[in-house]
């Protein structure tokens, strides 16, 4: 065990380059390779480096880049990587179509960190606690990867690959995600447990849930901090589909959801205490889900 | 004279100008604006930047140190061990203006052979940059062999445990005996027994530890940090082979001290550096540095057995006291001193044993923090009678109502208290503020809590504490205050100028206040121990008296008539008994500039001075004077995830008289935001000696997104010690809020958490094992 220092001074040695387009950015990228590291808002690069767990030769700050940030509507929900987390908290097709996401970044942190978190930086830095994450996942995003030469689109669901892992190639980077249209009577929500409001989740739940009328046609589950990457639930979702919305229903699958997650214990909590949560904010928030998805039918 | 047995009397009858107003601070522009500078602000040329190089474990023996490397690296200046030190220790007793011969218990300067705590300081360095002065740290050698260490109290008190302190890890202990507990007990119909924990806890103020040092031309030491005791100039004098003459501590405005700041933290290592270059040295803590760079709270582990009647009235109190003092005795005997003192509470108990302890183990040293002991002990006392009312299906006001200690009558230590006891009456207000319990819903369920206590204001008498205060005044009329007291942000200098505006009839806003130098202004002691406004606020009250009595004088010859129908408002000098005899003060202050009259006052005020308690008995006073009060709290309990939601704080406190009013809601409000992190998340949790919470990161603090609106009830008995019969409300803001959530917490969901903080996880088991049992 050793001492953490992250309030220390970031050591200078490293090259500072601010790029003013993505083809820029890939050049820089090219040039220096695994040794640079892309700087968004900042808030985890920067306290790894403080701390000594990344000390890139490089950093690449995306601030300049103009087209990787905003929010924009058309077949899909585009957020660009750099859109800062309080941004999409206020975005007006946020707040009307993908609740689940919009809650999750209220739930971000303090004022100060939304403004300088940045969506795209949230799920690069692939932790598990990672809030935007499972409301993402559950909202069936895809997250658009480019390279100087080709771009690819990848579903959120296949991108995360271990804690702090993705499937990011040397070269790529991310420029933005995606959202479908919601179908007709989606409800979706998320639900965080934190030992104060500014902390890193214990344990956090989104769902999706389409309804007709009684009947659940679709659902997504997806919880952050109980395995190594925000995880979905296939399980509890099968139990659900075809099934009538019904508070037995959404108990039964939290039951599912608490014995299929994988959580361990740490400073913030103990792996029973995360089940036993994850199994009361996962039926909660499927009842709210249910309830909202019926009052978008209403409208 | 004002009734002390009830503030049925209202409001009291003195009109001051100035005093007991909201009022904006003198200090606050400068911090609203920016312009403030704090110690970590002044830098100057030349200047080095010092870090410390820190033990990574918790007990072990020191077999290799090699700084060759480290000195070596181009732009270091001196890296120092404790090769380099002519006395390797340092006092860790208290600071200030006491007459008190300091124990014989130092702490080592530099390790020079065990390490006895993960962060104890190895080496110093001193280098033209900080990041120069890290890599040097990276280059020092050391080679450290473990040793078996002791990491809670219960393996530290075994005949085969290492030994950590002295002979047999016992770093204090005393006894009180009042009366006979046993025919107390033998009275009782009801005994309840309970035992209640609480945790290691950081201060955590905004402002790590920071300083700045340079040697001047007369050779003195001159060192600006950020802290609660520019006294501490004697320890580092002592600690350097230094006369007294040659340390100067100048404080500058404080970012939160808290009693972290009271020991000498930053200052030594920048005083040896700076001897050892000959250049400034600046040393600033980052957040980590602060975590393993000073003193903790103390946690306690109290057992209480308590005897009732059937109706409520207490028959005896048996108490016993354990608190972890880490390796090094630091305050650790005066805070548990503070603990036995208050053990039974505001209550009145004829029979009284309490037992206690303090016990070294190699988790982190504790010291001073806010309430110094009457805290851990509050939250033992207030948490038993909320069981006691259980178990004799009293109302928990009520049972409190039929023991509550009045002026008058003998606490544990057998001292009568003299002044004002309100504690009623705040429990009354407070509990009126919180109004109607709202009705359960679902899985919540709403709790009412209530604490009340005592807090002892003002230094244990038998540290002869003294405070000096200066004031004079300026050629044009424009007012000084000269006071060695340092402001920690709680509004102290602000009060000065206050106190001397309403004296001087000028306002506070047009006073300058010269603070926090040990060698220009006048000594004044800490800011701890509730005792800044009690002391520095009678010492300068004293010297505006005697400067005021001068001019008065003068004007009386001028008006023809007696210094006593003189008064002084708006920077005018009139006439009581014809307010339309006026002359301009700053022609009066010409006059007597003209006649040599003295404009200025140097004043000592001593606090009430004696001995010892009896060691046998525990028989004798302890404190000056108390203050009293009650916090009130509503809670939402969540049952199945045991998250609480604070809906609801009231602070009643009887604080004798306000200076500033603002500054007085500000201490409560303060005390209770910190109170609820003490009761519900803040922890740091040591796993053999290791800190495994080590940043800000895992150690949770609340922030306003977690706090409720916080409602002050602020009496005014005028019965207290301090200025105008002011008590200390520093630390007693704070004293009750943490017990006061958790009694709120135990009445939402029926049963107990018996060991602080309590956490959502503590809190969903505790209602699942009673939903099992019940």
């Amino acid at each position: 065990m050793f001492m953490n220092t992250n309030t220390r001074l970031v050591s200078p040695e490293f090259d500072y380059l601010q790029p003013k387009t993505l083809a820029e950015a890939f050049t820089m990228l090219a040039d220096h390779g695994g040794s640079a590291k892309l700087l968004a808002g900042g808030t985890d690069l920067l306290v790894q480096m403080k701390m000594e767990r990344q000390q890139p030769s490089h950093v690449i700050s995306l601030s300049r880049v103009k087209e990787l940030a905003g929010i924009t509507e058309g077949d899909v929900l585009t957020i660009g990587a750099t859109t800062s987390i309080r941004d999409v908290s206020r975005s007006g097709p946020v707040i009307a179509g993908y609740t689940a996401l919009q809650e999750a970044c209220n739930a971000y942190s303090t004022v100060s960190v939304m403004l300088m978190g940045t969506i795209g930086g949230n799920i690069c830095n692939a932790s598990p606690a990672a809030d935007t994450a499972p409301a993402l996942l559950v909202h069936d995003a895809s997250a658009v990867l480019r390279s100087g030469k080709a771009t690819r689109t990848v579903p959120l669901r296949d991108f995360f690959t271990g804690p702090g892992k993705t499937v990011i190639q040397p070269g790529e980077i991310l420029t933005a995600v995606e959202l479908p249209k919601p179908a007709k009577g989606t409800g979706s929500a998320f639900l965080k447990i934190s030992r104060v409001v500014a902390d890193i989740s214990q344990v956090c739940v989104a769902v999706v849930l389409v309804r007709d009328g009684d009947t659940i046609t679709d659902c997504r589950i997806a919880l952050g901090s109980v395995g190594p990457t925000p995880m979905r639930m296939k399980q509890a979702v099968g139990a659900l589909i075809g099934k009538r919305g019904t508070p037995e229903a959404f108990a039964a699958a939290a039951d599912i959801v608490a014995k299929d997650i994988t959580p361990i214990t740490d400073v913030r909590a103990t792996e029973k205490y995360r089940r036993h949560v994850s199994r009361i904010i996962a039926r909660d928030a499927l009842l709210t889900a249910w309830q909202r998805a019926a009052e978008g039918a209403a409208k | 004279m004002n009734k002390l047995d009830s503030a049925a009397t209202g409001e009291h009858n003195v009109n001051f100008r100035q005093i007991g107003k909201a009022r904006t601070r003198t200090d606050s522009p400068g911090k609203v604006f920016g312009k403030t500078p704090y110690a970590g602000d002044y830098v100057m040329p030349d200047m080095l930047h010092a870090r410390v190089l820190r033990a990574k474990v918790p007990s072990a023996r020191m077999t290799r140190l090699d700084v060759s490397k480290a000195r070596a690296l181009p732009g270091v200046a001196a890296v120092l061990t404790f090769k380099d030190l002519k006395i390797g220790t340092v006092a860790t007793d208290i600071p200030g203006q006491t007459g008190f011969k300091r124990r014989a218990t130092d702490q080592q300067i530099l390790v020079d052979e065990l390490v006895r705590y993960q962060g104890e300081p190895i080496a110093i360095v001193a280098a033209e940059t900080v990041e120069i002065a890290q890599h040097a740290l990276s280059l020092i050698e050391v080679d450290l062999e473990p040793v078996p260490g002791v990491y809670n109290v219960f393996d530290a008190q075994k005949p085969d445990a290492p030994k950590v302190f002295g002979t047999d890890n016992l770093v204090a202990s005393y006894k009180v005996r009042k009366g006979d507990v046993e025919v107390g007990f033998a009275a009782a119909d009801v005994i309840v027994e309970n035992t209640f924990t609480t945790q290691y806890i950081e201060h955590a103020f905004l402002e790590p530890e920071v300083g700045l040092g340079w040697e001047d031309e007369q050779g003195v030491i001159n060192i600006r940090s950020s802290t609660q005791a520019v006294e501490t100039f004697r320890y580092i004098a002592d600690a350097m082979g230094l006369p007294h003459s040659k340390v100067r501590i100048r404080g500058a405005l404080v970012g939160g001290g808290f009693g972290g700041k009271c020991d000498v933290t930053v200052e030594l290592y920048i005083a040896l550096l700076t001897k050892a270059t000959g250049r400034p040295v600046r040393l600033g803590y980052s957040r980590e540095d602060s975590f393993y760079g000073h003193g903790k709270r103390h946690p306690f582990i109290i057992n209480h057995k308590t005897g009732f009647t059937r109706d409520g009235k207490i028959t005896a109190s048996k108490i016993d006291i354990t608190s972890e003092s880490g390796p090094y005795a630091f305050m650790s005997p005066y805070v548990l001193m503070y603990a036995t003192e208050a053990g039974p509470g505001p209550y009145l108990v004829d029979h009284v044993h309490i037992d206690s302890r303090s016990i070294a183990t190699n988790n982190m040293y504790t010291s001073a923090f806010r309430g110094f002991g009457a805290t851990q002990a509050c939250i033992a006392y207030e948490q038993q009678m909320d069981e006691a009312a259980k178990v004799l299906g009293i109302d928990r006001i009520e049972l409190r109502r039929r023991n509550l200690l009045k002026t008058g009558d003998a606490i544990a230590t057998g001292f009568k208290v003299q002044s004002a006891v309100w504690t009623e009456e705040c429990m009354d207000r407070a509990m009126a503020a919180l109004g109607e319990k709202p009705k359960d819903k679902g899985a919540i369920r709403y709790g009412h809590g209530l604490a009340a206590y005592q807090q002892g204001y003002g230094r244990m008498i038998w540290l002869h504490d003294t405070a000096e205060g200066w004031v004079g005044v300026e050629m044009d009329g424009t007012v000084l205050v000269r006071s060695g007291m340092t402001d920690i942000g709680a509004g102290q200098t602000s009060s000065l100028a206050q106190i001397a505006g309403e004296l001087l009839g000028i306002d506070m806003m047009d006073i300058t206040v010269y603070n926090s130098d040990s060698s220009t202004t006048p000594l004044a002691g800490t800011s701890s121990a509730s005792r800044g406004l009690y002391m520095s606020g009678n010492a300068v009250r004293l010297a505006a008296e005697a400067v005021r009595d001068r001019l008065a004088a003068r004007a009386a010859k001028h008006f023809g008539s007696t210094a006593d129908d003189v008064d002084f408002a708006n920077a005018q000098v009139f006439l009581k008994s014809d307010p339309r005899q006026t002359m301009p003060f700053k022609e009066l202050v010409a006059v007597c500039a003209s006649e040599g009259i003295h404009r200025a006052e140097l004043a000592i005020f001593r606090a009430p001075f004696g001995d010892w308690i009896d060691p046998e008995t525990g028989q004798g006073q302890v404190h000056p004077d108390y203050t009293y009060g009650a916090h009130a709290v509503q809670v939402a309990v969540d049952t199945e995830t045991g998250e609480v939601t604070i809906l609801k704080s009231i602070g009643a406190h009887d604080i004798g008289q306000a200076v500033n009013m603002a500054a007085v809601e500000g201490q409560i409000e303060g005390g209770v935001a910190q109170g609820h992190g003490y009761a519900l998340s803040e922890e740091l949790i040591y796993k053999d000696g290791y800190l495994v919470t080590p940043s800000l990161s895992e150690y949770l603090c609340p922030t306003s997104m977690d706090s409720p609106r916080i409602e002050c009830i602020v009496l005014e008995s005028r019965s207290g010690l301090g200025p105008f019969g002011a008590k200390g409300i520093g630390e007693p803001g704070h004293t009750p809020a943490a017990p006061a959530v958790a009694n709120a917490v135990a009445d939402a969901i029926g049963t107990r958490v018996f060991d602080f903080p309590l956490t959502p996880e503590k809190i969903a088991n505790a209602v699942r094992k009673a939903r099992k049992a019940g």
